[in-house]
């Protein structure tokens, strides 16, 4: 998948206006990314990739970009 | 001689979702118990394993894929007329996935309800045609504490699971004319292979923090088998549209 339409689907499920996200944000500086999201972003992910994200590893993400890098190359430029 | 008031020597037993966690260890105590054991799960390979170890004699390995909802009450027909008759039915089928009600499309909540309630509801139908139980049979749902405590995230699996719970208390009222007894167990936290993936979704601080509202710690499969051999063997012969709490006092706190 194209890192373009991976953002957009995360904009989608954080409710953003299409075209949010441009995968420089720091999560902390989202208000939408909350324990839900979380939630919401592993099924997300489940769903599209068939890949269970472990909690320590995406506890530690800081950036969107980090969210990215967690899915090994799933989501490319 | 020691009396076993659970004993279940020569009796059919189904038991879904055999192919690990709650179902497979539920397979291997009534087979113990002295059931005859018919083991069904869409994975022939692992149903397999199971078959090879349970104790004694008479079982066998159905795989059966219970999303064909329409097709379960030819398919149990079919194993009670190739057996005999069953006196008692473990779904111990499901699934849990979280998704917080924002994300929870159609399909999502088509799919959680279709395996965890509608593959409940087909069964009780079938087990009650004509030739398919004895006269006491025990029909037991593997509910969840689920069904009575509310958790973020997991809003769709909450509600199918209180809707087994209701399920049961109204078919031990319809199906006491046949002389099945329906009722439900509902575990909180097991460790299991689905408890693992709810685990590898939390950080090992988030799940430490989670494991505090367990006074007595989280489940292992054998404790859900022993609830339900309990209910399908003579020793609830009385116990019909109930729903037994396991849960290690999460609810008590």
């Amino acid at each position: 998948m194209k890192t373009k339409e991976f953002l957009a689907l995360l904009d989608d499920m954080l409710e953003l206006d299409p075209g949010t996200l441009t995968g420089a944000e720091q999560l902390s500086d989202i208000p939408e990314w909350d324990s839900l999201a979380v939630i919401s972003f592993i099924a997300l992910v489940d769903e599209q990739f068939d890949l269970i994200l472990e909690g320590e590893k995406l506890a530690e993400a800081k950036s969107v970009r980090d969210l990215i890098n967690l899915l090994g190359g799933r989501v490319t430029d | 001689m020691p009396v076993n008031p659970m004993d279940l020597t020569g009796r059919h037993v189904l038991v879904t979702g055999a192919s690990s966690g709650i179902g497979r260890a539920s397979a291997l105590l009534l087979a113990q118990l002295g059931a005859h054991v018919t083991v069904t799960g869409r994975d022939a390979g692992r149903l397999a394993e199971t078959l090879e170890r349970m104790e004694g004699e008479g079982h066998r390995a159905a795989p059966f894929d219970l999303g064909a909802i329409d097709e379960i009450p030819a398919w149990l027909k079919g194993l009670a007329s190739a057996g005999k008759p069953f006196a008692g039915l473990a779904h111990c089928a499901g699934i849990q996935v979280s998704k917080p009600i924002r994300s929870a499309d159609e399909a999502f909540m088509s799919d959680m309800f279709r395996v965890n309630i509608s593959s409940g509801l087909a069964l009780a139908r079938a087990i009650r045609q004509r030739g398919c139980a004895v006269e006491g049979a025990g029909l037991v749902f593997v509910a969840s504490a689920s069904a009575f405590v509310g958790q973020a995230g997991n809003v769709v699996y909450c509600a199918a699971k209180g809707a087994l719970v209701s399920a049961a208390r109204a078919l031990a009222v319809e199906l006491a004319r046949d002389r099945i007894r329906v009722n439900c167990v509902c575990p909180a936290l097991v460790d299991t292979e689905m408890a693992d993936r709810f685990r590898s979704t939390m950080s090992e601080t988030q799940f430490q923090d989670y494991l505090k509202h367990y006074p007595m710690g989280i489940g292992k499969p054998e404790d859900v088998a022993n609830a339900i051999a309990f209910l399908i063997a003579d020793t609830a012969r009385w116990m019909t549209g109930t729903s037994l709490l396991l849960d290690g006092g999460l609810l008590a706190g």
